[in-house]
């Protein structure tokens, strides 16, 4: 009985052993020898081609590849941004993380800091000159570069260009009073008070990438110069109040007006005079309403207050630590970021291209908003900067609703905000 | 094990035939072919269940850093993280809620349609499976259709509550009315499969006792609450424990309804905190802690049903 009991502690102790090793078996990413040699198959992973029109693009541009690097196979794992953060942590912790990951800009400093990155041998003089420098920042961690940019999402302000002029309003905001005061004047009631107009719609958009252009419009930070939350600043919580000012006070939207998922876009079907948001909606638009972009009755404008301040995201390009095909992993990134392949990626998804030399494509051309945005990208800001980003991004959407929800002040609201960032950066 | 087995049946067939011993013998032979028939099954459960459970409970009590690979002792200190985590203690609350909500109220709506189905009535069979159709279409498709219907300006709720001069409300965006939104829709998706076991315990409850309570003059209602109800029983526990379970796991309707937790965090529930921690804030150990903190719900709550309903003794 005894040595039956001992038999038994001693298996359940190596079931233990067993499962804890094989849970962490992913092991550190550190480097690998790899080969010099710009050959073997690679695994990729993407967010950005998505659904069968994204896959035939990609499969085009790896067609082109192939060609450049007979050599060379590329394996491709297709997810969405939605996703991507189960497929990244998921193959890295079982020991087979993919070759080429296209990330967005928040995901450098966490995955490099953790050595989960290889650098990329890339002079950033050089870069310097193929892209604006706002847009190679979100890629370098620590004065080295990681990821190369692909594409820019970008958010700034759009407006419907008939309905101000319907209402004699000439211009776009110019600051934070003007969009107040456009936004009541515009805002459309009906007999029982439901709305059926929003004068400026700041929820059909991510409400953390809708605040944050707003906050640094007012002059304020993310962080601090020595890395610390600066989200609670006066002028973050100005930037906040606004937004409650809108839904709560001059009542120019209903919170739960938009619903994204189950209704098109506001703007585009007449339900909303302004709003601030992502570039790739015109190409909403353009589905929803063609005739409008036909018309030119979509305008933007940046997003301004102490200063002019435009939202920068994006999709960069970068090689795992752990690679054991390093060589042909940046050569499939330096393809997939080089002119041609970059702007297919964007032509399919309305983006905005990261290469400066791209401004002039037809591409860029027909496409006001990735214009508009290409030629401001001097007040381009991007979120990101710190390791914990990933921990601390998922906390906004709830604090801000709590004000929206008048549940809470900004100023209450941030504070505890920052209070939650300072525990997971200290955490690390 | 050819041979083992083949030595064993020649050394029983040069000895004079003793019935205990060879049956006894015949019973290992038996546990041999039925561990090894069994082999398969008891390698996948080892493999796929058996493990991610002991590195759930292992690593609950680490802090694993998944993206660096690097594995420390923590103790409890998951545990302390979690509890002072108001969003996790909220989402315990919601998920509470939404199970105090959904298990009764749809086993109460599954008696009595499995009851009214068990009526010779015309178009039986189309009745029943119009029933069971929303358990087995998938979560999202369903999810997604209410949403439409929810959607505030041009959805189905809102365009009937305005014929009567009523502004509805931002169902899934108005922190008040996204949990009760959430709950009709489980409710409703819920039905189909309680419905069909209440319905094969129902066709097995001896018609005579119905037919001598009809001589005895009971009514309708006395005979469903003296004879169907109680015979219901082992099904209820069944039902009970089965809804339960689902209802602490709910995630799809909830996370396609209204993400991220909904407005200001009203619906989170504790399957979405647990995979949000993981994949959102990469914290694997602190996902794990939540995870067993769900499995001891789950164990209190089963232990608790079966002392109110009964033991599986009681039901066959």
């Amino acid at each position: 009985m005894t040595r039956t009991r001992g038999s038994r502690t001693r298996a359940v102790t190596m079931v233990l052993v067993a499962a804890l090793l094989a849970t962490a078996c992913g092991g550190p990413a550190g480097t690998t020898e790899g080969d010099d040699q710009a050959s073997g198959t690679i695994r990729l992973l993407t967010p950005i081609f998505e659904g069968a029109d994204g896959k035939t693009v990609l499969e085009e541009q790896l067609d082109a590849f192939k060609e450049e690097y007979p050599d060379i196979t590329v394996e491709v794992d297709y997810t969405s941004y939605g996703k991507l953060n189960e497929k990244l942590t998921t193959s890295i912790a079982g020991g087979r993380p993919y070759d080429v990951m296209l990330m967005g800009v928040g995901w450098i400093p966490p995955f490099a800091a953790k050595g989960a990155l290889a650098e990329l041998d890339e002079n950033q003089q050089e870069l310097a000159e193929r892209y604006n420098e706002r847009v190679v920042e979100p890629g370098i961690y620590q004065g080295k570069v990681y990821g190369l940019p692909i594409m820019l999402d970008t958010r700034f302000g759009l407006y419907r260009k008939d309905i101000f002029a319907e209402a004699g309003i000439a211009a776009p905001p110019s600051n934070f009073a003007e969009l107040r005061e456009i936004g009541r004047q515009l805002t459309v009631r009906d007999a029982r008070g439901k709305l059926t107009r929003a004068g400026v719609d700041i929820l059909s958009n991510d409400l953390r990438q809708t605040f944050l252009p707003l906050m640094w419009a007012n002059g304020g930070e993310l962080w601090t110069s020595d890395g610390q939350p600066a989200f609670n600043s006066p002028e973050a919580v100005g930037a906040l109040q606004l937004m409650a000012d809108i839904i709560l006070t001059d009542k120019s939207e209903d919170f739960g007006f938009t619903q994204p998922g189950a209704t098109g876009l506001p703007l585009a079907q007449g339900r909303a005079a302004m709003m601030v948001g992502h570039n790739n909606h015109l190409l909403a638009i353009e589905e929803q309403a063609p005739e409008l972009i036909e018309e030119d009755k979509i305008g933007f404008f940046m997003i301004s207050n102490e200063r002019p301040a435009m939202f920068q995201g994006g999709t960069l390009a970068t090689v795992s630590a752990k690679s054991q095909r390093p060589a042909a992993a940046k050569a499939l990134v330096s393809f997939l970021t080089d002119e041609q392949a970059s702007l297919a990626a964007n032509e399919q998804r309305g983006n905005v291209p990261a290469l400066n030399s791209l401004s002039d494509s037809d591409y860029v051309q027909r496409n006001p908003a990735a214009q508009f945005a290409m030629a401001n990208l001097d007040a381009a800001y991007s979120e990101g900067g710190v390791p914990a980003w990933l921990e601390i991004r998922g906390d906004f959407k709830a604090a801000i609703e709590s004000v929206l929800l008048g549940q809470k002040d900004p100023q209450q609201a941030l504070d505890e905000l920052v209070a939650k960032a300072q525990a997971a950066i200290a955490k690390g | 094990m050819t041979s083992t087995l083949e030595t064993v049946s020649v050394a029983s067939a040069s000895r004079a035939p003793r019935p205990p011993r060879r049956r006894r013998r015949l019973g290992a032979e038996r546990r041999r072919a039925a561990y090894l028939m069994l082999a398969p099954s008891v390698i996948h459960l080892i493999w796929w269940i058996g493990l991610p459970v002991v590195a759930t409970f292992g690593l609950a009590f680490t802090d694993y850093d998944i993206i660096a690979g690097t594995v420390e002792w923590a103790g409890l200190d998951n545990f302390r993280q979690i509890f002072a985590d108001d969003i996790w203690n909220l989402s315990i609350w919601h998920t509470v809620v939404f199970t105090f909500f959904t298990v009764p109220v749809a086993m109460a709506i599954a008696v009595v349609i499995a009851v009214l189905l068990n009526q010779r009535i015309k178009a039986l069979a189309w009745y029943r499976a119009a029933f069971f159709m929303p358990h087995i279409t998938a979560t999202v498709a369903i999810a997604l259709v209410w949403m439409w219907m929810f959607e505030p300006n041009l959805g189905l709720f809102n365009l009937l509550l305005g014929w009567i001069g009523v502004n509805g409300p931002a169902w899934l965006s108005d922190p008040d009315w996204a949990m009760p939104a959430v709950i009709l829709v489980s409710i409703w998706k819920g039905i189909g499969l309680k419905m069909l076991i209440y319905l094969a315990a129902l066709q097995n409850i001896p018609h005579d006792l119905y037919e001598a309570a009809n001589l005895d003059g009971a009514s309708g209602p006395r005979k469903f609450f003296a004879i169907t109800l109680p015979l219901l029983k082992p099904a209820t526990f069944f039902v009970f424990i089965v809804s339960m379970i689902d209802a602490f796991q709910v995630f799809d309707q909830v996370y396609v309804l209204t993400p991220d937790g909904g407005p200001a965090n009203s619906t989170t529930v504790m399957t979405y905190e647990i995979y949000r921690t993981a994949f959102g804030e990469f914290d694997i150990s602190a996902a794990c802690a939540q995870s067993v903190v769900l499995f001891a719900f789950l164990l209190v709550l089963t232990v608790i049903g079966r002392r109110l309903t009964g033991k599986d003794g009681d039901e066959a």
